[in-house]
């Protein structure tokens, strides 16, 4: 049975290969921070790290996924944790600091695209420790298949939290 | 306290406290626990309430009977709201807020709110106007509730009710105290509140009576940015969506809506079981359902079935590019009257007449979409005892009872709505429903398993409904005095409202009335929606006018292009006209826009919020246009709003470059005096969203629709504002407690962008453009002329 190693875990899949992504995380792994906004990679929406790197999972077949890794919004505190060496309680309860710098700036409105533009900004930090506000509007709507859309209008608020995603990032090397 | 013979003897006799109005009692006393529950009764004489869903063919249901408010004997709190959450995030911080200062409780003393579903929250009514100009329902209950406390209190610690103080959560007198959870223990104290109004309408049950208020300058929770709970559970992965709704048995839906907005079913197509081995077809009308256990076998054999449907042909719209052609040549405007505004003065004839410096215009504003990131979605539920569950992300869960009742011709009673989170869709489902509710209740019934409909993002643009257009055509004329002689402005609009479920229309079961028909719930009118903010102006002439929709009549299936209320629905289509043609009136006078409109306010706060814009923003006052030199012009607008009580400015500065035609919005102020801000951080956040909004609508929003059907079917034929536009936004707040309430303070800010917009397009190039979005191709044009 193909197998797709998802937030960590090894996950056998029974779903026929074509499946998008998308419907496999949501209806067959419970994994449902994905969200189906438009099945045409045209928003952002469900968009999931694949090798480290943001896809639409909407456009995604399973067999594109299969033997590969798949980090969705819920890996997201144990990616972190792994990069920081973290063990224990410590990494049981962290949260990854692009989810804490949403939080602590109230970035989501009806916050279903944003499932996406967190993805985004992970993977952005990830290459990038200290983006500028023209990079930050360069990934999100340059880098991908298509521009991250938030159709609440919450693209100040998301500049404000990757930038200070950054700051929680950076002081956490000190 | 429980337990003595005393308050023994108080249950047996059932006496009841009357508190303000509100009936207090002891039910009971329990072994465990104990609360205070604040519910309602309906009062008998309901005045108001001219039109009722009985009246309108909607059979009633008996209301829910659960509590505003529930005080726990360990001192946590509960508050129930009809109303739900889309982004606002009014439910979750700015209601716990009032209610934990007219309790005198901590913020984090409420613990538990409960909104939205039918069956589990008490007065119904859509999301929208959450603070309903300073007394949402839950205000006015909260105060009931303290008045309560304090009499249970009074009679407990034996001390007068007017020497007791309450101070988190805390009641305190004659050198006594005790918390409010200690004052609940071991009972269960009952406070009916009386409400009035009818829970299945648009506005819901309203809380009667006037229980004393906190005064505002005692508020201590009211005023600071507490965070709302949702965020951490939709960051987290940890909030349940609608879109996550599981039920055991359920199979996956898809719709085949019909080919065009007027076509019949001829045949639908046969499903390849050889493909498809687990698929099922529902047809039942115009529906052409297909049902699936697996998600991506629905999607594929819907596909397959869709191509093998076939449905008549029919062609009764106007083309977009002649939309203001049809309606200005063609529409009936003559079915109803024309409302006259109240602030309409003197006699605009003669002074139009009169005056040599005029101006006489039209303006257009296009069909928009809600757009909602998420395609509607619903799962119905038909079980075999006849009850009905809807899961469904809708702003109004008692109206979409009603609807889905009527339609399958069962008792309200019957339904039970489930809210859920979802993806915000700004005024679409006020009424009852966004889109695919109804049509999960339909196949789920068919099939006898619980049915989740997805629509796809072709189905939500294509067959979901439309922010009306409009056009509006002004006279004004300006005095030798620099100022406004005249203004006569009528709007021309379709009818606004139309809450018909698409799929119970297209399976020819029973729906609510369309605006055209008899007994509607608004009708084809219009009314004046946008407050005169200019009353220094001696003649004043605003009228509304109202007609059927656009190719409903003539559509076989009796759909057409649908309208409905979007954010700032009416006051939007009606302001962008007015605030363009004042600009183009202050250029007329030779007056600074601002100045102008200064010069024409009477109220102070109007004034207030336009210093306010043009020290904050970088105005720079003079009298003529920028004429800057060079292909990139700079232009600066202004725009006044007053909407739900709260006083609104805006400061557009834009680029344009006349090699392209591209605009570009570098920086938005925007100043919000809603008296009370309660919740800065959240109302910032507001602003800042709706601000994007506008930008996007000005920009880019305008449906595309051919003779048929709608032709806007994904984000590049419907595209929207990206971060890549994103301008500088300035927001700034006047807090102004001497108000003494507040008003709403959100939404305004999407319908404010265009008018200051287009104002500053027009201070940069000198070119009017009195017609939205400005795509480059129109300004092209106007550029050119």
């Amino acid at each position: 049975m193909p197998t797709v190693l998802v937030n960590g875990l090894k996950r056998e899949i029974e779903a026929p290969s074509d499946t998008p992504l998308l419907y496999v995380l949501r209806n067959d792994l419970e994994l449902t921070g994905p969200q189906f906004g438009c099945g045409l990679a045209q928003c952002g929406s469900c968009s999931v790290l694949l090798n480290g790197k943001e896809v639409r999972s909407c456009i995604t077949p399973l067999s594109a996924a299969v033997g590969n890794e798949v980090t969705t919004l819920e890996g997201l505190p144990a990616r972190w944790a792994k990069q920081k060496k973290l063990i224990g309680p410590e990494a049981a309860h962290v949260i990854h600091p692009v989810q804490e710098a949403w939080i602590d700036e109230q970035t989501p409105l009806c916050g279903f695209c944003q499932n996406g533009m967190m993805i985004k900004a992970t993977e952005l930090l990830e290459s990038n420790p200290s983006p500028t506000i023209d990079q930050i509007k360069e990934a999100f709507t340059k880098s991908g298949p298509s521009p991250h859309l938030c159709r609440c209008g919450t693209y100040t608020a998301i500049i404000e939290s990757v930038q200070r995603a950054a700051g929680i990032m950076a002081r956490s090397k000190l | 306290m429980t337990g003595t013979l005393e308050t023994l003897a108080q249950e047996k006799q059932d006496k009841k406290v009357d508190v303000f109005g509100a009936s207090l009692s002891r039910r009971g006393f329990v072994a465990a626990g104990g609360a205070l529950l604040a519910s309602f009764a309906l009062m008998r004489s309901s005045s108001a309430q001219e039109e009722t869903p009985a009246m309108r063919g909607i059979p009633t249901s008996k209301v829910s009977s659960d509590s505003f408010i529930e005080i726990h004997a360990d001192n946590t709190i509960l508050i129930r709201t009809g109303k739900s959450d889309f982004g606002q995030g009014t439910v979750f911080t700015a209601y716990r807020q009032i209610v934990a200062d007219e309790l005198y409780v901590p913020f984090e003393a409420i613990t538990t709110v409960i909104s939205g579903d039918t069956d589990r929250t008490p007065d119904g009514g859509g999301t929208f106007d959450l603070l309903n100009h300073g007394m949402p329902n839950i205000r006015k209950a909260g105060a009931y509730v303290y008045q309560a406390m304090l009499d249970v209190a009074s009679k407990q610690l034996n001390v007068p009710k007017d020497q007791l103080s309450v101070k988190d959560g805390v009641v305190s007198g004659g050198g006594k105290s005790i918390s409010y959870g200690d004052l609940v223990k071991g009972q269960q104290l009952n406070l009916t509140i009386p409400v009035q109004g009818d829970i299945h309408t648009m506005f819901g049950l309203v809380v009667a009576g006037n229980p004393p208020l906190k005064p505002v300058s005692q508020y201590t929770v009211v005023g600071k940015s507490f965070p709302n709970s949702a965020v951490v559970s939709k960051v987290s992965a940890k909030e349940t969506w609608v879109t996550d709704v599981r039920l055991p048995g359920m199979l996956h839906g898809r719709v085949i809506h019909p080919k065009t907005l007027g076509s019949k079913l001829i045949s639908a197509g046969a499903l390849d079981k050889s493909r498809f081995p687990n698929a099922q077809v529902v047809v039942k009308g115009n529906l052409v359902g297909v049902v699936a256990p697996t998600e991506w076998e629905a999607i594929k054999a819907s596909q397959q079935v869709a191509s093998g449907s076939k449905w008549s042909d029919w062609e009764g719209l106007p083309v977009d590019t002649r939309l203001f052609n049809f309606l200005k040549e063609d529409a009936d405007w003559k079915s109803v009257p024309a409302a006259t505004s109240k602030e309409s003065k003197g006699d605009v004839a003669s002074v139009l007449a009169s005056s040599p410096k005029k101006l006489k215009a039209t303006y257009e504003r296009p069909y928009l979409k809600h757009a909602p990131i998420g395609p509607t979605m619903a799962v119905g539920e038909v079980r075999s005892d006849g009850s009905v569950h809807v899961h469904a992300h809708t702003q109004n869960a008692q109206a979409l009872r009603t609807q889905i009742a009527l339609m399958l011709g069962f008792s309200p009673d019957k339904v039970t709505v489930h809210t859920y989170a979802g993806a915000g869709h700004y005024g679409r489902s006020n009424g009852g429903n966004a889109g695919a509710e109804d049509e999960a209740v339909i196949l789920s019934q068919a099939v006898g398993k619980p049915v989740r409909v997805q629509w796809m993002r072709n189905d939500d643009l294509q067959w979901s409904t439309q922010s009306s257009c409009a056009f509006s055509e002004v006279e004004l004329a300006v005095g030798p005095n620099g100022k406004l002689a005249g203004y006569q402005i009528d709007h021309y609009m379709p009818a606004m409202q139309d809450d018909r479920p698409v799929g119970a229309i297209l399976a020819g079961l029973p729906t609510m009335a369309a605006p055209n028909e008899k007994g509607s719930l608004f009708g084809m009118a219009n009314q004046p929606s946008d407050p005169w903010l200019y009353g220094a102006t001696p003649a004043v002439l605003e009228r509304a006018h109202g007609g059927p929709q656009v190719g409903q009549a003539s559509s076989p299936i009796n759909i057409g292009l649908r309208d409905h209320s979007l954010r700032t629905p009416v006051q939007y289509q009606q302001n962008f006209p007015r605030e363009l043609a004042i600009t183009e009136a202050a250029y007329l006078a030779g007056v600074d826009p601002l100045q102008f409109r200064i010069n024409h306010a009477t109220e102070k706060r109007t004034i207030a919020v336009l210093e306010s814009a043009r020290e904050s923003s970088g105005w720079q006052t003079r009298s003529g246009f920028a004429n800057g030199s060079g292909p990139i012009k700079h232009g600066q607008g202004v725009s006044l709003m007053m909407r739900g009580g709260a006083y609104w400015a805006c400061v557009a500065q834009v680029t344009v470059d006349t090699n392209t035609s591209i605009v570009k919005v570098d920086k938005v102020t925007m100043v919000v005096d809603p008296g009370i801000v309660i919740n800065p951080l959240q109302l910032k956040r507001q602003v800042e969203g709706g601000t994007v909004m506008g930008v996007s609508m000005t920009l880019h929003e305008e449906l595309r629709f051919n003779e048929s059907q709608i032709t806007s079917s994904d984000w590049m034929s419907y595209p929207i504002a990206t971060m890549a536009e994103l301008p500088e936004i300035k927001v700034v707040l006047h807090h102004h407690p001497e108000v003494g309430s507040y008003s709403q303070g959100s939404e305004a800010a999407n319908a404010l962008a265009a008018p200051a917009i287009a104002a500053a397009f027009f201070d940069a190039t000198g070119k009017v453009a009195r017609r939205l979005p400005l795509k480059p191709a129109y300004v092209k044009d106007l550029l050119k002329a």
